[in-house]
């Protein structure tokens, strides 16, 4: 647990997780409000349909988060324990240097994971309660209102971090969830 | 019986990671050292040079450079040594003019 706290505390570490983070969790948000959309221009009639649709692709991109970084992070920091080692003249092999490298690279993976995880499911959420709470409209357009919430957060958390107006910030980012439900309705069918 | 190294003085040369607060911290863990002084003296592209002195009762100068080592340091040169019952400073004598 020392471990992984040292970690987060290093801001290399927490700063490529949330670029991971966020730009994984906005794949996923909108892939989810086009989901959403789209099955619902489809004519699926089961909330639950939809529901199993978006785990699907809740399971694709949560993988391929986790993959493609693990992958990615692998050789990035592989080539940079080589550019220490070369400055050092010495091998840093089972070193501190080492374990930590090793370490940073699972954090930056999970939070590539759990970005899109977060980002389809929620939006998911509505069609849980359809047939009892809302119907199938209903339910994607709070869907699509919970996709552009979703989006609204992550930019307000990037603005906040970065000093910018959090709320202009908030807003850039959630434009994109109704830009792709508008598109969805120009699909063809 | 070996007189008892009081002071050691360390050029170490280290990367960024873990930074000089951690890397003195590690080496002022180990048993035999009473205290740490890290000086930053040079910062390259990738790594830094420190002068490390460290002192205690009986200074076990294996277990300070392995741990340097395993916090990616490495000892370049031991630039100073202090051993015996007591710590005995450098004299001053014409020629350091």
């Amino acid at each position: 647990m020392d471990a992984i706290r040292t970690l987060l505390e290093d801001d290399d570490v927490r700063s490529i997780s949330r670029r991971y983070f966020i730009s994984n969790g906005f794949d996923g948000t909108l892939t989810s409000i086009g989901v959403v959309v789209g099955a619902y221009l489809s004519g699926v009639d089961e909330g639950l349909t939809v529901v199993t649709i978006g785990l699907g692709a809740a399971v694709g991109l949560g993988t391929s988060g986790v993959w493609s970084v693990w992958e990615i992070e692998r050789a990035e920091k592989q080539a940079e324990l080589m550019r220490i080692e070369r400055a050092m003249l010495t091998d840093l092999e089972g070193t501190e240097v080492q374990e930590r490298r090793k370490g940073a690279r699972k954090i930056n993976a999970v939070a590539s994971g759990i970005g899109p995880l977060i980002g389809i499911v929620l939006p998911l959420v509505p069609f849980l309660g359809h047939g009892v709470v809302f119907s199938l409209l209903e339910a994607t357009l709070v869907a699509v209102g919970v996709g552009v919430a979703l989006l609204f957060t992550f930019g307000a958390y990037l603005g906040s971090i970065s000093k910018q107006n959090w709320i202009v910030a908030g807003v850039r980012m959630g434009l994109a969830g109704i830009v792709v439900a508008i598109l969805n309705l120009f699909l063809p069918g | 019986m070996t007189p008892p190294i009081r002071r050691v003085v360390l050029d170490v040369l280290k990367p960024y990671e873990p930074d000089i607060l951690e890397f003195t911290a590690a080496v002022a863990d180990c048993e035999s050292v009473d205290g740490v002084n890290a000086v930053l003296v040079e910062t390259d592209r990738e790594v830094q040079t420190l002068k490390l002195t460290i002192e205690g009762d009986d200074v076990d100068t294996d277990v300070v450079e392995g741990t340097v080592e395993t916090v990616g340091g490495s000892v370049h040169s031991i630039d100073q040594v202090v051993c015996g019952d007591r710590l005995v400073e450098q004299s001053g004598t014409p020629q350091d003019r």
